[in-house]
């Protein structure tokens, strides 16, 4: 038998076995399942802007269409009931009524009372910052503007206006956690073996070390990858930069077969497998957070190697980087992936012998 | 029941406990569980607006900004600092105060700052924070808001999602150590066969189980202490706080034994735990949606383990307000003692000899 049937077979052999583990098999499905259907329930839109309702006079001219910048925009009702009702139809989140004789009363050195309506559903906190836009729009009628001047620098990609949706933002995310998954699939698959010595019978017959991880490594990358692509295909992920996604994935699915061969390495059993897999899982999902939440892009998670796959695919789908802009960091996920499964063959091979 | 078997075998179930990764996990989830919803859901969601600032001088500005709930401040030492702070998104837009900015805005000079804008901030961040900023600026040189706001609520004030969330961590810093610990155990010295050698010990089955029942007793309220000192909720009934996660833990650990009891192999316990995870964590679902009909949650068992504790640390219960409820859980856990008792006399929990 040929090296590469001899590999063929082992491999459908694996996949067999994989299948045949109730709970990894369900996981396997129901993982790619749910995770496709909160890609599709999350909102395809990001809101960027903040609409606030508004009865009264005549707006000043700087607040007729929008407010201390492009982002807050005042809304007009007729009546008071009607900002009512639409901040209780979710349609605004806070709006204002401001008394019709307001300029007058100014004038006349007074200091009028304005009602401002925000919504329950809204963090209270929020209304500080309403009420402070109001005070402006009064500020423009006085005519007592500040006397202000900034010298701005956009940093980064200005997305003003084009927010990533958050079915977009959290799309590598979910990339990431599918590939994970598959690392506690193919441990418990070793695992298995390694308990019940089928792997040991393989190594008194032709089949050799080397043949034996290297069909271990194509079924785990295989698994890892084929669910993780099929995600971003059915997804719409693969529009901009298929083959630069692929290699972050196919590199992604490398660093998560390494994985599982370091956690089957010091496994006894499926137990083990799923509570040490479980800790690595949540471990590797800590960069996710870095593109939900910017601000921890900083120091140590940048010695996490799934920062080096999903940051950089984030910022492909997202925002366009192309080749150049990550291919540092696709060299330095494959230089982390042949690290981890040097270190996991090596690992694997001292418990055999 | 011997008490001083139980002691032995508890012990044990104690020293060995650790080196299970089942353990492991039911320490490690709730704490990360509870750390990764602060992050994203106190965070993220409430979706404040962040102000990075340099004071180079003594400005008061950086004291209003810090007082101001409506926007997050982050101070960092020089331009560079901030810079990059807000090229990464720590803040949606930085500014620098040069020194004598107070004295400047004082006497109504022309005003010139560098502001650095992260360009994936949302553009509503940017407009409200430079309103918060003029307006901080207005206060700094002495001027008063030319009106006086009344602020009304429209609707019925609904609860952030980290308030709605927090009932998922308390349920799973119980439940996790209290149903899985048990069983896994449980079901691993089934399938070890360590089951069956206790049987030619003098240690009974009740001893073995009120052990095993014991050290997930202790794991799931030890967890629902550190979960609730973690969230800073341990309301101001600490006695009451702590019969009720007793019973809770109680309950869950029950619930642990039956399941130990009722399977034999590690694939179907967690197959079961998958398949049983949304009779477990139904309650915490019906809080996270307000809108959902409240009394579908009472069907629930875990609801009078999750109910009692959240009365406690959000609302101030006592004793007549939860009373009812830890009454209902009391007679749940006699329920599952009595199922236990029924799993025994059918044999499920005899030892196999030989």
């Amino acid at each position: 038998m040929s090296l590469l049937r001899r590999i063929g077979t082992l491999i459908a052999k694996d996949i067999r076995l994989y299948y045949l583990n109730r709970f990894f098999a369900f996981i396997t499905v129901m993982s790619l399942v749910f995770f496709l259907a909160a890609y599709f329930l999350l909102p395809r839109q990001q809101e960027d802007t903040t609409r606030l309702g508004y009865v009264g006079p005549a707006l000043p001219a700087l607040f007729e269409q929008e407010s201390g910048g492009d982002g807050v925009f005042f809304v007009s009702f007729d009546e008071t009931s009607a900002l009512r009702q639409a901040i209780l139809d979710g349609d605004i989140a806070a709006g204002v009524r401001i008394p019709s004789d307001m300029v007058e009363r100014l004038e006349a050195g007074e200091r009028p009372a304005v009602d401002l309506y925000a919504s329950g559903s809204i963090p209270t906190e929020f209304r500080q910052i309403y009420a402070l836009v109001v005070e402006e729009l009064v500020f423009a009628w006085t005519g007592d503007t500040l006397s202000f001047e900034v010298e701005e620098e956009i940093l980064g990609p200005d997305m003003a206006g084009q927010q990533v949706a958050p079915r977009n933002r959290m799309l590598p995310l979910l990339s990431v956690l599918i590939l994970m998954m598959e690392t506690l699939g193919l441990a418990s698959l070793i695992t298995t073996e390694l308990t019940w010595g089928t792997l040991r019978a393989l190594l008194v017959t032709r089949v050799g070390f080397g043949t034996l991880f290297v069909s271990k490594g194509v079924t785990g990358v295989s698994l890892a990858f084929v669910q993780a692509a099929l995600l971003l295909a059915v997804t719409g992920g693969l529009a901009t930069e298929p083959l630069l996604l692929i290699s972050f994935l196919l590199a992604g699915s490398l660093l998560v077969t390494g994985i599982a061969f370091l956690v089957s390495s010091v496994s006894k059993d499926m137990l083990s497998v799923t509570g040490l897999g479980g800790l690595v899982l949540i471990l590797l999902a800590i960069p996710g957070l870095t593109v939900l939440l910017p601000g921890l892009t900083s120091g140590w998670i940048r010695l996490i190697p799934s920062y080096y796959l999903v940051e950089p695919m984030y910022r492909v789908i997202n925002l366009g980087a192309s080749w150049s802009q990550v291919g540092s960091q696709l060299l330095t996920l494959v230089a982390y992936a042949a690290v981890i499964v040097a270190a996991g063959v090596w690992t694997l091979r001292r418990r055999f012998s | 029941m011997n008490l001083r078997r139980i002691g032995i075998l508890l012990a044990k179930e104690t020293l060995q406990g650790p080196r299970n990764v089942m353990f492991i996990m039911a320490v490690v989830a709730p704490v990360a569980f509870t750390l990764v919803v602060r992050l994203v859901f106190g965070d993220l969601f409430a979706g404040l607006p962040t102000l990075g600032l340099v004071d180079q001088g003594d400005s008061s500005l950086a004291a209003r900004a810090g007082q101001m709930e409506s926007i997050r401040l982050r101070t960092f030492d020089s331009g560079d600092e901030l810079r990059q702070a807000v090229a990464d998104g720590r803040a949606d837009i930085g500014i620098i105060l040069p020194a004598g900015f107070d004295q400047l805005a004082a006497s109504q000079g022309r005003i010139q700052l560098t502001a650095y804008v992260w360009g994936e901030s949302r553009l509503d961040h940017r407009a409200l924070l430079a309103t918060a900023l003029v307006s901080m600026i207005r206060d700094v040189s002495g001027q008063e808001s030319p009106i006086e706001i009344h602020q009304q609520t429209v609707g019925e004030q609904v609860a952030s999602w980290e308030q709605r969330i927090f009932p998922f961590i308390v349920l799973i810093s119980i439940v996790i150590g209290g149903v899985l610990v048990p069983s896994s155990s449980l079901v691993e010295e089934k399938a070890r066969r360590t089951y069956n050698a206790l049987g030619i010990t003098p240690a009974t089955v009740t001893d073995v189980l009120i052990a095993k029942g014991a050290l997930g007793v202790l794991l799931s309220v030890a967890m629902g202490v550190l979960t609730l000192v973690l969230n800073q909720a341990l309301g101001r009934q600490p006695a009451l706080l702590l019969l009720a996660l007793f019973m809770g833990a109680v309950l869950a650990s029950g619930f642990g034994v039956v399941l130990g009891a009722l399977v034999d192999d590690i694939n179907t316990l967690f197959a079961s735990l998958k398949s049983l995870g949304i009779v477990l964590y139904a309650p915490a679902l019906f809080e996270l949606f307000p809108s959902l009909p409240q009394w579908i949650s009472r069907l629930f068992p875990t609801h009078y383990l999750m109910a009692p504790v959240l009365a406690i640390v959000q609302d101030d219960a006592g004793w007549s307000q939860v009373g009812p409820d830890l009454a209902i859980l009391a007679i749940l856990i006699l329920l599952t003692i009595g199922v236990i008792g029924l799993l025994g006399r059918r044999g499920r929990l005899q030892p196999v000899a030989g």
